[in-house]
């Protein structure tokens, strides 16, 4: 157990890792730092403090897969230098397995140096089963470029002989704890590049005078600000008390649907007060723009989750209040 | 008392009513029905003990923290028992009145307010002074130990059901702005004050306007100082931004519990997972004000966030309603399709009482993001 002062420590910690290092040399220092450890101990204020930072800062690591890692621990599907492979855009899992083959698509976040092998949820005869890939040279790995080649992302693709390490309900409760924690994990850094664009357009608004007076002095530039702030708060607050709530996995899709709703709301507003300015290569908005579209693609959308939330509602047929007073 | 006992308390409570009136009957949803429902529930909450607590023991209450009062309205709402429209009013003027009161008038009176005894109103709006309260042109004028009063309010929701109402007067020169303003508690029946209903486009009789003609008010009726009124109308806007907003979010739960089994593709899926999600992030976000205001703190400009967000899940939902009930809402002649009608209806006001949508996004730009204020 941390006390008060530790956490507190802690989160500052991480918070000045990600923002002196960036890249391998973040995964270096995190991994230094005893990242993984402290993850075990306070996961609920070590994912806030990494990622939100990560996402203010615009730096990527490795500290991904060791979030993914987590809810695998104890598990078969458990292992030492292996990566988890997430589902493609769009998609509910990473593969099938038909016959000991499996047809593997998915993505792959937080380039550690070249890992020995991949895991990855695939359906198999209609549950989700875990499979372990130790011959990664068989698999085509695509380095993503696209929209935001500083984020690192592979797509993973190919079909190789495997058996299931872990199948049944231990493999579908392993898979939602794991999108559970990635979820989490991807709506702290979507709103560390809210809150970014929201600092950014704000300083601009108040600085940038035009008609004698600075522009955010206008009500019509001033409420978009406030849309922006408000879309933020309550993305800040649905992941705070995902922590706290009683259905993980619901939780979680609406933290990470929130996260990536008030990311897209405050990018509209933030491009447009920025204005010109934002529309240059050499201002940094365009970066954590196109950071926040990406990441809101992974493990779900805020375009596609509702639908999910909707559905799991529907089957549970009640409002669940997830966390009381 | 806990948070969690007392709601395992009003839970069996409420379960263990045989009255009807207690039983869901939330289509029946016209005003003198919610009053009297209201009443009787109050009452009976009152003889129980449980509308008492979270109040101070000074006033009628058994103390203990705020939050139990947030419980008791949320079960209460949730379960569609009393209307968040009606079941705020005690929420919002009682603790300004407690706290600005003479404490033998509140002694008094306020005991009968919790009992549901009587209900009170607000006057603060008027014809020229909506957003813009500052400027309101009501007077109160000294004459030996009362005030007289003189002007006109509008909106004042319930007006024509309220024993009592808390008013805001100018006491200072015209023109004095919000320093000029004094607050007291009159009461309806005093000669001098005409209540005339408006009705709403929900059909519904629950705002009104009030003239105010030579009213004399007592002087231990002041709420605070002479020209201390815009205190006493802030602490009551900051309740109205704090407490009642949790238990309207409860109410709209409760309203996306009944469409839930409508839902036949994933477009109306998607509706009523865009909705609910609106929803948790606002009780995420009130959850923390809840617990600010029980730690003894009164929600500042932040609140005006959670205002914002209220405002924007109300609407959604009843629009997702709308979608999901297919038509019913426009051309369906049941009693539940014209309490989704007169519900609809009730929530295009989400986003203008209480302070605007667009003071509380003024109040966002200018207080929390350092904007600075225009010409």
């Amino acid at each position: 157990m941390m006390d008060a002062a530790e956490l507190t420590m802690l989160a500052s910690t991480l918070g000045q890792l990600a923002q002196s290092y960036d890249g391998a040399q973040l995964t270096k220092a995190l991994d230094d730092f005893g990242f993984a450890e402290v993850l075990q101990v306070a996961p609920q204020v070590a994912v806030p403090a990494l990622f939100e930072a990560m996402g203010r800062t615009g730096s990527t690591s490795a500290a991904l897969q060791d979030v993914l890692a987590l809810p695998l621990a104890g598990t078969a599907a458990s292992g030492e230098a292996q990566a988890v492979l997430l589902p493609p855009i769009g998609g509910e899992l990473a593969g099938s397995l038909v016959a000991e083959t499996v047809t593997v698509r998915g993505l792959f976040l937080g380039q550690r140096s070249a890992p020995a092998c991949f895991v990855a949820p695939v359906s198999s005869a209609g549950q989700t089963a875990w499979v372990r890939l130790p011959d990664t040279a068989a698999l085509t790995v695509r380095p993503v470029a696209g929209l935001d080649p500083e984020l690192g992302l592979a797509e993973v693709t190919g079909s190789v002989p495997a058996d299931a390490v872990l199948t049944g309900e231990a493999a579908g409760q392993a898979w939602r704890g794991v999108a559970a924690a990635g979820r989490r994990a991807l709506g702290y850094q979507m709103l560390g590049a809210a809150s970014r664009m929201i600092e950014l357009a704000t300083e601009h608004a108040r600085t940038r005078v035009q008609f004698g007076r600075p522009v955010g002095s206008f009500q019509a530039v001033r409420h978009r600000l406030a849309d922006a702030f408000v879309a933020r708060e309550g993305a800040a607050a649905a992941l705070g008390l995902s922590w706290e709530a009683g259905d993980e996995e619901l939780a979680a899709m609406l933290a990470k649907s929130l996260a990536g709703r008030a990311a897209k709301i405050t990018a509209t507003h933030c491009q447009q007060v920025l204005a010109g300015l934002g529309f240059t290569s050499e201002h940094p908005f365009h970066r954590y723009l196109a950071r926040a579209l990406v990441l809101d693609r992974l493990l779900g959308s805020a375009a596609g989750l509702p639908a999910e939330i909707g559905a799991l509602l529907a089957a549970a047929g009640r409002i669940p209040r997830l966390a009381e007073l | 008392m806990l948070a969690a006992e007392f709601r395992a308390v009003v839970r069996s409570w409420i379960d263990d009513q045989d009255d009807a009136l207690l039983h869901d009957r939330w289509q029946d949803g016209g005003v003198d029905v919610l009053l009297t429902r209201q009443r009787r529930i109050q009452r009976k909450l009152f003889d129980a003990g449980l509308m008492r607590w979270g109040w101070p023991e000074r006033v009628g209450g058994l103390g203990g923290s705020t939050v139990l009062r947030a419980v008791l309205g949320e079960e209460l709402t949730g379960r569609g028992l009393v209307h968040t429209a009606t079941w705020s009013m005690h929420e919002v003027l009682g603790p300004a009145v407690i706290e600005y009161g003479e404490p033998s008038v509140v002694g008094e009176v306020f005991p009968r307010l919790l009992r549901g005894d009587e209900f009170w109103c607000q006057g603060f709006s008027e014809p020229d002074a909506g957003s813009d309260l500052g400027s309101l042109r009501a007077t109160a004028r000294r004459a030996g130990d009362t005030w007289v009063l003189n002007g006109e309010k509008l909106w004042t929701s319930f007006a024509h059901h309220a024993s009592r109402c808390v008013v805001l007067a100018r006491t200072g020169e015209p023109g004095s702005g919000s320093r000029g303003i004094s607050a007291f508690l009159v009461d309806m029946d005093t000669p001098g004050i005409e209540v005339r209903p408006l009705r709403t486009m929900a059909d519904v009789d629950e705002f009104c306007s009030i003239a105010f003609t030579d009213v004399a008010v007592p002087g231990d009726r002041l709420l605070g100082v002479p020209e201390g009124g815009w205190r006493v109308a802030q602490h009551v806007l900051s309740c109205e931004r704090g407490p009642i907003f949790w238990q309207r979010g409860a109410w709209l739960a409760y309203h996306l519990g009944r469409l839930i089994g409508t839902a036949r593709d994933g477009r109306s899926l998607a509706l009523i997972g865009e909705a609910y999600q609106l929803l948790w992030a606002f009780r995420a976000r009130s959850m923390g004000t809840q617990r600010q205001i029980a730690g003894g703190t009164l929600p500042g400009h932040e609140a005006s966030v959670d205002k914002i967000m209220i405002a924007a899940a109300d609407q959604a939902l009843f629009d997702a309603a709308r979608e999901l009930l297919g038509g019913g809402m426009e051309i369906g002649d049941s009693p539940e399709s014209a309490a989704w009608r007169r519900e609809w209806a009730y929530s295009r006001a989400a986003t203008i009482y209480g302070g605007t949508s667009e003071i509380q996004k003024d109040i966002v730009s200018l207080r929390l993001l350092g904007l600075p204020r225009g010409g």
